[in-house]
């Protein structure tokens, strides 16, 4: 069997292109997460208050502005649902990342992380990101491994295929401006090729013709 | 368990090389088991899922463990370093479909360009002269749509493509646009992907996700769209998907005897064959071999030389990103469409030797999770891959494009692969340890070109460029350098001589006269163009030469 640890850091070093491949060697692959389930924003896996912790870090990772963020897209959601399945190995990751950041925003503000203004969260995760949040207990997961952890599924909330539980109404292909995977609708004819023929999104597509 | 039929041949995984031979060999009568590490996949596996497909990777190499190292003193990296599918048809399944055919002084880097201090540059055993009827071949079993004329700078043809170039789509024509206002010579990329339907496979629907996806339609030729079915209709294919080969035994005869695999259940079992042909990259089969160490070969099976593992190379990528002022429609269609030549051509003057091929390349840019992903590492405006900066970052996916190349790697002998002495996988087999650090030579190659590619976004009306910093991809220094890519070479080269190669010009082991290998690991040299079809037309050349062997009962 592999016995060997899988580093987080390639990872975090990597981060692009072989992405794919190295995150799922972080994330070993589990059954895919039925669509009811990840449909239903019922918690599986947080706790209310780990919710609302996930939940206000996504938020300011992913924020509304004048359009949808990680709030309305479901991204909280997407992670709970991941977590029980295809990333269950992340985890512990979470439960031990979640206490901590509790415990240092109330060690430094006296307030949970959920509670504390925007700025002041902005800044504290900017620390998380460079590993520099005094407060961070010692002996919980590294602080730059919970960030990118939840950097990274907060994204994948937001842009994946909404079946996974996040991407809510696909607000997040709607802002990237990516109509969805097109080979089930027939793919592109050679004038939307060259931007002279509209092409219908995928949410659209019961309106259209097969 | 052994069976006790001796098979004709044993071809050792199912991709670009393994795939011809084992049409071809069926073809021609021989009985052949084809053993692959991997499932049977279907179209119906293959989608348009992101998540599942690129960033999970669940569909073509769940399995995959490699080892990383920049040299004999350097601590190893455990991860997945290299883009490869675990199923039948190999790699290629999920290959970009770019076809192009090396020119006749890739295949004499060693004489061109004399000895280079920490390089072990080698001619091919064989010329273009010889590849060019297989490399016709391949194009034609292979669908390939081009334009014969369009590029000034190619490898010379006797034929048309068997299909004409694929449509443009805006950003080609942007790339094609720019690349003519610097006097260079764009063309349409030739393409294994049907311009019209053609032996019984659709045309493309120019969907999108060619690289790294399976395609749904098999517009994309691949071995399994073309070569496992044209080999199961002969009905002289006996495939075993799910089988993990652990070893290649010899007889007492010195001869490759049997090949040992591990099944879907983990049982050992054992086929006899009376040649083995090994097709599995060129990470997989030196792997394969080093594994199959025995009292002849203490150092690996047919490694007298020395040389198994050796001398990997892996392509270098160039990559600057651009923004357009309207939609790119580069999710739209392949990679590329478009490409020029006009900086192949090998100039000490420009402060290296060597060079390669220049394009479009919107894989980076046309995934919605990666484009967000890897948007911390490189991309500016992107603030911190967080925040209010980064979702309006994100508004700018419709208009980005990527320019990037194949640029030829020089082969240095301690770069390769051997056997992890302390990672295993989930077989408990030792995994591919990979030791791989860039010859000065790379590096000068990669500034340069980066800086022509800033040159050409810049002609191409762009509105915003940058040079990609991709570790892994985009190797500027140690921290970032190169520790794999889809293209790997070099690992069992092909050679006259003996002591410095290992295969000799039909890509047959010099020390076991029924082995050969016929994947990218015979490469001396990595060429400035994708490999595959040179590894298709190579496997027409081996599959010809041992049928005409065979004949003669010389084998």
């Amino acid at each position: 069997m592999n016995e060997a640890p899988i580093s987080r850091r390639i990872f975090l070093e990597h981060g692009a292109w072989l992405a794919g491949a190295l995150w799922a060697g972080v994330f070993a692959a589990r059954p895919r997460a039925a669509a009811a389930a990840a449909a239903s924003q019922t918690p599986e896996v947080f706790t209310k208050p780990q919710w609302a912790t996930v939940a206000a870090v996504a938020s300011r990772l992913l924020p509304s502005d004048d359009g949808p963020g990680a709030a309305e897209a479901g991204c909280v959601n997407f992670i709970d649902k991941a977590l029980a399945r295809e990333d269950v190995a992340a985890k512990p990751l979470y439960v031990s990342g979640i206490a901590a950041l509790g415990r240092a925003c109330r060690s430094a503000f006296d307030k949970p992380f959920e509670e504390l203004d925007a700025k002041i969260q902005d800044e504290v995760l900017t620390k998380l990101q460079d590993g520099k949040f005094s407060a961070w207990p010692a002996g919980s997961v590294g602080q730059s491994e919970f960030f990118e952890a939840v950097r990274t599924h907060t994204i994948i909330g937001y842009l994946c295929d909404p079946r996974y539980g996040g991407n809510r109404d696909y607000v997040g292909w709607k802002r990237l401006g990516y109509p969805g995977g097109r080979h089930s609708l027939g793919g592109y004819t050679p004038q939307q090729m060259l931007g002279k023929e509209a092409v219908r999104p995928v949410w659209e597509a019961g309106k259209e013709k097969s | 368990m052994t069976t006790s039929k001796i098979h004709d041949v044993c071809v050792i995984g199912t991709g670009a090389g393994g795939g011809v031979m084992i049409q071809e060999l069926c073809k021609a009568g021989f009985e052949v088991v084809a053993l692959q590490r991997g499932p049977f996949l279907t179209t119906k596996d293959f989608t348009d899922d992101e998540l599942s497909t690129i960033i999970r990777d669940e569909v073509f190499s769940p399995d995959q463990l490699e080892t990383y190292r920049f040299d004999a003193h350097s601590p190893s990296q455990t991860g997945r370093f290299n883009l490869m599918a675990y199923c039948v048809g190999g790699t290629m399944t999920h290959w970009a479909a770019w076809s192009w055919r090396f020119r006749p002084e890739d295949f004499r880097v060693r004489s061109t360009e004399g000895p280079v201090e920490g390089a072990s540059l080698a001619d091919w055993p064989f010329d273009y002269a010889e590849l060019e009827p297989f490399y016709e071949k391949a194009e034609r079993d292979f669908g390939v749509a081009g334009d014969a004329k369009g590029n000034p700078f190619g490898a010379p043809r006797k034929s048309e493509y068997p299909n004409p170039a694929h449509p443009n789509r805006v950003s080609s024509l942007r790339f094609a646009e720019g690349a003519r206002k610097l006097g260079y010579h764009p063309f349409p990329v030739p393409m294994a992907i049907n311009s019209r339907t053609y032996r019984g496979r659709p045309k493309c629907r120019y969907g999108g996700n060619c690289q790294a996806y399976g395609c749904p339609v098999q517009a994309k030729a691949t071995s399994l769209s073309v070569c496992i079915p044209r080999a199961q209709a002969t009905r002289k294919l006996d495939l075993r998907a799910n089988a993990m080969v652990v070893r290649i035994k010899l007889g007492e005869d010195g001869r490759a005897r049997s090949v040992v695999y591990l099944n879907k259940n983990g049982k050992e079992r054992e086929v006899l064959a009376r040649h083995v042909v090994l097709a599995g990259n060129a990470i997989g089969s030196p792997h394969l071999l080093l594994m199959s160490a025995c009292g002849s070969f203490p150092q690996g099976l047919a490694n007298s030389s020395g040389l198994v593992g050796r001398n990997l190379t892996f392509h270098l990528h160039p990559g600057v990103g651009l923004l357009i002022d309207e939609p790119a429609m580069g999710i739209s269609g392949f990679e590329a469409h478009q490409a020029v030549d006009d900086l192949h051509a090998s100039d000490p003057k420009r402060g290296f030797i060597r060079g390669g091929v220049v394009a479009e390349l919107n894989t980076l840019v046309r995934q919605p999770l990666v484009y967000a992903l890897q948007a911390g590492l490189g991309y500016e405006k992107a603030g911190r891959g967080w925040g209010a900066e980064f979702m309006q970052y994100l508004k700018s996916f419709p208009r980005a494009m990527t320019l990037s190349g194949i640029l030829e790697d020089l082969p240095v002998e301690e770069n390769g692969i051997d056997l992890d002495p302390h990672v295993r996988d989930r077989y408990g087999l030792p995994v591919a340890r990979i030791t791989h650090r860039q010859h000065p030579n790379d590096l000068a190659m990669l500034k340069w070109y980066n800086k022509q590619l800033l040159e050409l976004a810049n002609a191409c009306r762009a509105t915003q460029t940058w040079v990609s910093k991709i570790p892994g991809v985009t190797q500027l220094d140690e921290h970032t350098a190169m520790r794999g890519n889809l293209h790997f070479h070099g690992t069992c080269r092909a050679g006259l001589d003996s002591r410095r190669s290992v295969l000799d010009r039909w890509c047959r082991s010099h020390d076991v006269k029924n082995l050969w290998v016929v994947d990218g690991s015979f490469f001396p040299t990595a060429g400035g163009y994708n490999p595959t079809l040179t590894i298709l037309a190579n496997a027409y050349r081996v599959a010809a030469h041992f049928i005409s062997e065979a004949k003669r009962a010389s084998l």
